[in-house]
């Protein structure tokens, strides 16, 4: 699980709150390989236990049930190109965004309430949240993006954060925004370990 | 009077949430589109003694109604169909009583004049 959930997660691991957050769940997958064979039929899955599912813009599929809209996102690489992503192994369509590859390279896995949930560590979300806030074009979404780094700010380990920092090879505009997300929060930058 | 100043990102969530709520129902009545329109019918009948069962497809078509005959083949699919766009039905009326909620938080014109709940009947 990505996206804003991911607060509650911490809010019950680590006692970081955070309580905004709107009904859509995102789900991160894995599209790195080409194994089309069907693991596990996720579409028939999420529609057993009630939910919709429908056709979105650009034919991304999403599933609705209760208010609540769960959608899968996957790696972009590349440019800004457009369109939906197919995931035949979890019969799923997903949309491409970057920077993805940091939630889910580091992650980690938490028993809750009886469901086994895989999210991302702490460091990798709030090193996340620092890169796509400036490249938010809401202001809103920029500011929660940033509050919810403030959040977490408290929790995040250096070491841990080198490590997922270390593992991505940014260009200057990202390191940009990483500096600049830093200076709104009032977050060192050499703790990144970003020269 | 004093006037909370706004918060940007509760009401930018709020905006979104909005805006999202709308996108799914343009989804869900586009999806609803597809399916059979009508409600399914039975009738028994009497006949030397035994009874006979047929399915209808009722559905309004201007002032005409029209029964459509389902046969026994044709009936398990016909009522999936229909529980879906029920589902769907239901998931839309969810929404739009979301969106008049939010209408009056974020002071947004009602282009249904208060009939959500009623739109998607």
């Amino acid at each position: 699980m990505i996206g804003s959930w991911v607060m509650l997660i911490y809010q019950k691991l680590y006692g970081a709150r955070y309580a905004l957050r709107t009904m859509d769940i995102d789900f991160a997958v894995h599209i790195a390989h080409a194994q089309r064979r069907l693991r596990a039929d996720l579409k028939l899955l999420i529609t057993s236990l009630g939910f919709t599912d429908y056709l979105a813009a650009e034919g991304v599929q999403k599933f609705t049930g209760g208010g609540y809209e769960v959608e899968f996102i996957g790696q972009r690489s590349g440019g800004r190109n457009t369109g939906f992503l197919s995931v035949p192994e979890w019969n799923v369509t997903a949309i491409p965004l970057p920077f993805i590859n940091i939630l889910m390279d580091f992650s980690d896995v938490a028993e809750l309430d009886g469901f086994t949930i895989r999210f991302p560590i702490p460091e990798a979300y709030f090193l996340h949240k620092l890169i796509i806030a400036w490249k938010r074009q809401s202001v809103a979404k920029r500011c929660k993006d940033l509050e919810q780094c403030t959040a977490i700010m408290q929790v995040i380990n250096d070491e841990r954060l080198h490590q997922v920092a270390q593992a991505q090879r940014f260009g200057k505009e990202t390191r940009r925004h990483i500096a600049a997300s830093c200076e709104t929060i009032g977050f060192p930058l050499h703790r990144i370990g970003l020269s | 009077m004093k006037v909370a100043e706004k918060d940007i990102v509760v009401h930018g969530m709020l905006d979104d949430e909005y805006g999202r709520c709308r996108e799914v129902i343009e989804a869900l009545l586009a999806k609803v589109e597809n399916y059979p329109r009508g409600a399914l019918n039975v009738r028994r009948k009497q006949n030397k003694g035994k009874e006979y069962v047929y399915h209808y497809l009722v559905r309004r078509d201007g002032k005409k109604v029209i029964n459509r005959h389902i046969s026994e083949k044709e009936l398990p699919e016909l009522q999936n169909l229909i529980e879906e766009r029920e589902k769907c039905r239901k998931e839309i009326r969810a929404y739009k009583k979301r969106m008049a909620y939010l209408e009056k938080l974020l002071n947004k014109p009602n282009p249904g004049g208060g009939r959500h709940e009623s739109a998607a009947q």
